[in-house]
């Protein structure tokens, strides 16, 4: 490691700039005075202060990883259509905050010429919150970007047009860890890997140390043997629950597998309050394997759900509410997925999640 | 009430510890905390075990790492780098 | 560069289409930097072989901290020597995601410089995500950084970066401020989110309102989402605006009231305040006519998580009520509280909500000096087998009052 330079002093612990440097000045007059605001058109918004001040926001989608060149050019068009003042929203949008309601136009069309599209606000789809899958991470079982830019390319109708019954989120996690809010979304497309880790003896002796591999696994599937002499571990396969912690920790323990890992899709989570309380999503489609470049399948698949819920929600039903009111097995039914035993859970409380009335249609 | 322990000597105990089992237990900065608290007992605080965790660090004694959680090593090569 | 361009044609598909391409973005880059192209070449390969290549790196990280760089190492090293090291910063946002185009061209400057020229805006638990560079080049980058007034997030069982809904500074239904709250709770836990000393990550998310834009009660430890006491604010005049443009008050706003609240007899809006349970639907169906009442504050919830170890939770009520104004003691002193129990007694990886259904919710909340209120639970216990710890003895003293 490079020793620290005496000459400069190191800066700790300083935290992050103070958020009020980077607000705009019509921001700041109305902090907390705003009274209402109205959604004008796809990715267009209002927001109109009690002091009658009016801020205008243009919402554009974004692949979420972004070359400086693409963060430069937003500079510039903040420059030239909202005094540099701009905003990320918490599903990678990008956000331009204008007070000068002509410049809403021509900052639209130069967004499109940058290929970048407006919408994602009131009853549509957002963009897609995702994680890193081939393009930076370890445990992925499938690619996170390349899937989503599949999947909205498919359904970029959705994104700048407002026609849906009420709005619909969709993610992505590349594995179980789930780094992105899947699990409480209306679509979730979830990687899984399928097959325990195969153990490379002689990797794993040069390279990992073994009681750390052993307490890495939280369903304590890994157990140090000795072959041959030499130390080494082995995987109970029937407690292994596919999570990759034990390749985090050593690389001689692979989990990928291309054979057999894929995506699962999840339907009917939230995480608003509004009418019903937040929901986890449900298991809707147990195992689509990776058909990369464009994951034909997958888009498919998450385009007949939304045609599916669309067609029959009723105003303001989100996905899972839709499903609450018509029940599981009308899902299926419309929606032609098979039902299979792996929808039933059987993992530590799945008793409450069988049917225990005999509420039914027939 | 017992006469304090320094900064100096937590860390050195802490530093023996971490020797003394590296490849056989990784430490948690609580684990070394709890182990110095038993050491010392009431010669030792929170402030203390705080201070000593930081100095074995900044003066690059020891590293923090991550492998599913955070520890407290001594600096070596890993294997995903090889 | 002097680098060959890589033959792609798998991602070259993903080109197509008019969502924004990220293989443009890191063909762009790729132009002038070798990392990047690198990065192209092994993520064609991945594509080929439906396969990751990449290692995970545990030891890598600036000085003295133990958080915000995750390490990453390719296993095609020989083939992608401009990626064989290629670790991601992750940089604490400003509070709400503000920026100026100014210090974009900084931070981007910053980047040209020591890395791949890639980012992620934003990672997803709320950093400006550096994405990839050399171990060599994390201090310095490190440093610029620090020069201009930015901090590494947390990573690791630390405090991980908080992060909220822009609140107060774009909407009008924001019940306490919640950038203010974000930017107090990350220099308030600088040195618990940079020197990992917990036995797991604990996150804070903070949303101004029950919609929960930031998704806080299904991703933190500790959500804080704003709420209100007393009445909804009532503009009668607007109301009569949506009936007379032809909002079908009783279908869509009365018929979707969860509490059962609300009568409409075609002219008045009436509201039982009592039984309102702020889920909020009616004031998004109707923003000119509807606001959330004045005595505001907010929920504090506990315990959400991913599957990974236990399964999956969301966060329930811990504090049904809090004002929040500076100096939020009242929240520290009770953070600080949950931290040290959770700290002494906590398992390697445990997350908090998990540690509380080891332990017992009740226990937790004994632990912590909480009272149990019913706001607590969506109903009393079911289940007949109680612990119980008091008794009355034979012939003791207790008992004669009893
Ligand atoms: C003044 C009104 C509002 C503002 C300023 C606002 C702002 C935002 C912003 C900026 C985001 C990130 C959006 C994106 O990138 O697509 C967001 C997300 C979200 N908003 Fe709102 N919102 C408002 C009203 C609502 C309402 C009325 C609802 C629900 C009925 C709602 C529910 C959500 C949800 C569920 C998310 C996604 C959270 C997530 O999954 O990450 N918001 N909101
Ligand atoms: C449909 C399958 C699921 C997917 C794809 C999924 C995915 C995810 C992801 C990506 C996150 C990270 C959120 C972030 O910080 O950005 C997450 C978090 C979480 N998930 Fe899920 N999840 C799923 C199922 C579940 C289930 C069944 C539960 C509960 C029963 C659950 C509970 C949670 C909770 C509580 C968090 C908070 C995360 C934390 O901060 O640790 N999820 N999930
Ligand atoms: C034991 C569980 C988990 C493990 C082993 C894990 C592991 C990882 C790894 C290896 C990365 C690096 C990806 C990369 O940049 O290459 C990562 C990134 C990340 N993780 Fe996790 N993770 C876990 C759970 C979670 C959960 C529960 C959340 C959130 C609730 C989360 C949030 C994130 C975020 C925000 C990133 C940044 C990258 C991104 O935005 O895509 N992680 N995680
Ligand atoms: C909070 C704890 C419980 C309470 C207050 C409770 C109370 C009652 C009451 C009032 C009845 C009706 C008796 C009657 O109508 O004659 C009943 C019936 C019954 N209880 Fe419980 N019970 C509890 C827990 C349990 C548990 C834990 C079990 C078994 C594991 C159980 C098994 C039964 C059975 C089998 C019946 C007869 C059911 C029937 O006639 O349909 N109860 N219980
Ligand atoms: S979800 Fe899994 S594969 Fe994806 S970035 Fe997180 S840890 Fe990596
Ligand atoms: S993948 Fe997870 S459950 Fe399976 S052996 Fe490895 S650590 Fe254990
Ligand atoms: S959470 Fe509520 S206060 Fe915050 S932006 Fe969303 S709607 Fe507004
Ligand atoms: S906020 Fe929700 S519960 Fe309260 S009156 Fe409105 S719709 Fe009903």
């Amino acid at each position: 490691m490079p020793e620290v330079q005496p000459k400069q002093k190191r800066k700790t612990d300083i935290g992050p700039p103070h958020y009020e440097k980077f607000l705009p000045p019509i921001i700041k007059e109305n902090y907390g005075k705003w009274k209402y605001h109205e959604v004008l058109k796809p990715g267009v918004m209002v927001t109109v202060s009690e002091t009658g001040a009016r801020l205008y926001t243009v919402r554009a989608g974004s692949p979420r990883l972004l070359s400086i060149d693409k963060i430069r050019a937003y500079a510039d068009l903040a420059d030239k259509y909202c005094n540099g003042y701009l905003r990320f929203t918490s599903r990678h949008n990008v956000e331009f905050l204008l007070t000068d309601e002509s410049k809403i136009d021509p900052l639209i069309r130069a967004l499109d010429a940058l290929g970048h599209p407006v919408g994602g606000m009131a009853n549509s789809i957002s963009s897609i919150v995702h994680t890193q899958g081939w393009v930076h991470c370890h445990s992925s079982a499938t690619d996170a970007s390349g899937v989503v830019k599949a999947v909205m390319d498919d359904l970029i109708l959705y994104f700048t047009e407002m026609k849906l019954p009420a709005k619909l989120r969709i993610a992505l996690a590349c594995c179980l860890n789930m780094c992105g809010a899947v699990h409480c979304s209306d679509i979730a497309i979830l990687g899984i890997h399928r097959r325990p880790p195969k153990v490379n003896r002689d990797r794993l002796k040069a390279t990992c140390e073994i009681p750390s591999v052993v307490s890495a696994c939280p369903t304590a599937a890994v157990r140090p043997v000795t072959v041959d002499g030499q130390p080494s571990v082995e995987v109970i396969e029937e407690r292994c629950m596919f999570c990759a912690n034990c390749f985090t920790v050593c690389p001689a323990m692979p989990i990928n597998d291309p054979l057999n890992d894929g995506v699962s899709i999840w339907v009917g989570g939230k995480v608003s309050n509004a009418r019903s309380e937040p929901m986890f999503s449900k298991l809707a489609i147990p195992f689509i394997p990776n058909n990369p470049p464009r994951w034909p399948e997958v888009v498919e698949a998450v385009r007949n759900l939304v045609e599916v819920w669309a067609r029959n929600a009723r105003k303001y039903e989100r996905m899972g509410e839709w499903i609450n009111r018509i029940g599981w097995p009308r899902f299926f039914e419309m929606t032609g997925i098979p039902f299979e035993k792996v929808h039933i859970d059987d993992f530590k409380h799945a008793g409450t999640t069988f049917k225990r009335s005999t509420h039914l249609t027939y | 009430m017992a006469e304090q322990v320094t900064v100096q000597e937590v860390s050195d105990a802490m530093y023996k510890m971490i020797k003394d089992s590296m490849g056989q237990k990784k430490w948690k900065a609580t684990d070394l905390t709890k182990a110095v608290t038993e050491l010392f007992g009431d010669r030792c605080n929170k402030d203390l075990t705080k201070a000593a965790i930081r100095d074995l660090i900044e003066n690059g004694k020891c590293v923090y790492t991550y492998f599913g959680g955070s520890f407290i090593e001594i600096p070596h090569r890993e294997g995903a780098e090889n | 560069m002097a680098e060959k361009k890589r033959s792609t044609p798998q991602l070259d598909e993903l080109e197509k289409g008019s969502w924004p391409s990220f293989v443009k973005e890191i063909k762009t880059a790729a132009e002038k930097n070798p990392m990047a192209n690198d990065l192209l070449g092994q993520l064609e390969r991945s594509y080929e072989d439906k396969i990751s290549h990449w290692k995970h790196g545990g030891i890598v990280g600036v000085l003295g901290y133990g958080g915000g760089i995750i390490g990453r190492y390719s296993d095609l090293p020989e083939e992608f020597p401009n990626v064989s090291h290629f670790h991601t910063i992750r940089i604490n946002q400003p509070a709400g995601w503000f920026y100026t185009s100014d210090v974009l061209r900084k931070l981007c400057d910053i980047w040209e410089k020591h890395g791949s020229g890639l980012t992620n805006m934003h990672g997803s638990t709320g950093d400006l995500v550096f994405l990839g560079t050399k171990t060599d080049e994390l201090e310095p980058t490190f440093n610029e950084l620090t020069d201009l007034g930015f901090d590494l997030g947390g990573s690791g069982s630390d405090v991980r970066t908080p992060s909220c809904c822009c609140g107060m500074a774009r909407c009008e239904w924001a019940c306490y401020d919640t950038m203010a709250l974000t930017y107090f709770l990350t220099m308030h836990y600088q040195d618990e989110l940079h020197r990992p000393a917990f036995p797991y990550k604990w996150k804070f998310k903070m949303s101004g309102c029950p919609n929960d834009c930031v998704a806080a009660i299904a991703r933190s430890d500790m959500s804080i989402i704003g709420t209100w006491r007393d009445d909804i604010q009532v503009d009668e005049a607007a109301v009569t605006e949506y009936a007379k443009s032809g909002v079908d008050i009783q279908k869509d706003v009365v018929g979707n009231c969860p509490a059962k609240c609300m009568e409409w007899d075609g002219k008045k809006i009436k509201i039982d305040n009592k039984a309102c349970v702020k889920c909020m639907h009616c004031i998004n169906a109707m923003p000119k006519a509807l606001a959330p009442g004045k005595d505001r504050g907010a929920c504090i919830l506990i315990g959400a998580k991913a599957p990974i170890v236990e399964g999956a939770l969301l966060s329930s009520v811990l504090i049904p009520f809090i004002k929040l104004v500076p100096p939020y003691k009242e929240l520290t002193d009770l953070v600080e509280k949950i931290h040290e129990l959770w700290a002494e007694n906590g398992k390697n990886r445990e997350r908090v909500g998990e540690f509380i259904q080891r332990i017992g919710m009740g226990n937790f909340l004994e632990a912590i000096g909480v009272e149990p209120t019913p706001e607590m639970v969506a109903h009393p216990r079911e289940n007949p087998y109680v612990f119980y710890e008091e008794y009355f003895e034979e012939d003791s003293e207790d008992n004669k009052n009893a």
